[in-house]
């Protein structure tokens, strides 16, 4: 099955990376332990996104699925990560976040959240609690502007672990909103104004998030269209969905438009 | 040859962990930008490379065609309902799904070799 090639594939990706790198390291003066710390960090990212079931570093990990690690608190049940992987954990979130990846993101900036409201984290899903995530995002300025200041208060912390990460898609018409509610209470129409702003705002959000759920990499040998009937040879192809990945050498495609 | 190589697959689950793994490195001081730049060139490389020699799974995809588009040589499919036929009859099905696919020409099959 093209799921359980996955750690094999990765893992010798890696190898390969790693070790083609070294003299690249070398030549720009870089310790050789930077280059384990690339490693042991983009293992510990790939393990963590549990796209496929990789094998603990030790063997004797399968046995204490709740081993007392500091994290362990925070109910994700992924595969126990070894010493050298919990001190990742342990850095401040990065920049450059994936929507997909903000889960993993989302684990290390769990302290400061009001509370734990990510039951979903533990879900198979990947993409879900990001979309969780952004969900207060887009009701926030809406609602703060028309509704009355009590509710304020509670939505306030919400938005802020957002803003704690600017690399994350940021809803694009953050500001309209804010700007339509005003006009809107000046006319006495907030209701329907702001209602048709999250509208679009949703979609368009739905639109920008949803390709990243479920995704496909590959490359195309044929493309043949007979009506509105397709045809289509892929090669080579990393697929995403519900937060796995599968690999294929050849996907023969039929799709009808 | 490293040009040869297509950049996409960074956007993979293995990509970002990996770019996630350079901007901490880079932030941190520990290496240069154009270090993480030869190491994502080398990953390109040595991906497709893996996945030629090592993936021979092979799979069927059937769905509804909701969204497709040809642009510099890249296909984009968006596929409503899909179901990849996996070997040994394991089924995957999605509601929606996104496929990016990029050419695969003589020019990336020479390079690969």
């Amino acid at each position: 099955m093209s799921n359980k090639v996955v750690p094999s594939i990765y893992r010798a990706v890696i190898d390969d990376v790693i070790a083609s790198i070294r003299p690249a390291f070398e030549e720009f003066g870089v310790a050789d332990d930077v280059l384990h710390e690339l490693q042991s960090k983009w293992e510990s990212k790939v393990i963590a996104s549990r796209v496929a079931d990789f094998e603990p570093p030790q063997p004797a990990a399968p046995h204490h699925p709740y081993p007392t690690l500091p994290n362990a608190n925070y109910g994700i049940s992924y595969v126990p990560p070894s010493p050298a992987q919990s001190r990742v954990k342990n850095e401040p979130p990065n920049t450059g976040v994936d929507a997909r990846y903000a889960l993993a993101t989302a684990q290390y900036a769990l302290p400061p959240l009001p509370g734990p409201s990510f039951p979903g984290l533990s879900a198979n899903t990947l993409p879900f609690p990001a979309s969780l995530y952004r969900l207060p995002q887009t009701d926030g300025p809406a609602g703060s502007e028309d509704d009355d200041d009590d509710d304020d208060d509670d939505l306030e912390p919400a938005p802020m672990p957002r803003t704690a990460h600017p690399s994350l898609p940021q809803p694009a018409a953050r500001g309209n909103p804010k700007a339509g509610a005003e006009d809107a209470d000046a006319d006495a129409e907030a209701i329907n104004s702001d209602l048709d702003d999250s509208d679009t705002e949703n979609e368009e959000e739905n639109e920008e998030a949803q390709p990243e759920s479920d995704i496909v990499f590959c490359t195309y040998e044929r493309v043949a269209r007979v009506k509105n009937k397709w045809k289509c040879v892929l090669k080579d192809g990393m697929i995403h969905t519900g937060g796995k990945d599968y690999l294929f050498q050849r996907c023969t495609g039929e799709f009808e438009w | 040859m490293a040009s040869a190589y297509y950049e996409f697959y960074r956007g993979s689950s293995i990509g970002m962990a990996l770019t996630d793994s350079l901007d901490e490195l880079i932030t941190s001081g520990a290496i240069t930008p154009q270090l993480a730049m030869k190491v994502l060139q080398q990953f390109d490389k040595s991906l497709a490379d893996t996945m030629v020699k090592q993936v021979k799974a092979k799979t069927t995809l059937k769905g509804h065609l909701k969204t497709y588009r040809l642009c510099d040589d890249v296909w984009t499919f968006i596929v409503q309902q899909a179901s990849f036929k996996m070997e040994q009859n394991e089924v995957i099905l999605t509601p929606r799904i996104k496929i990016i696919a990029c050419k695969n020409g003589d020019a990336i099959e020479a390079g690969k070799k």
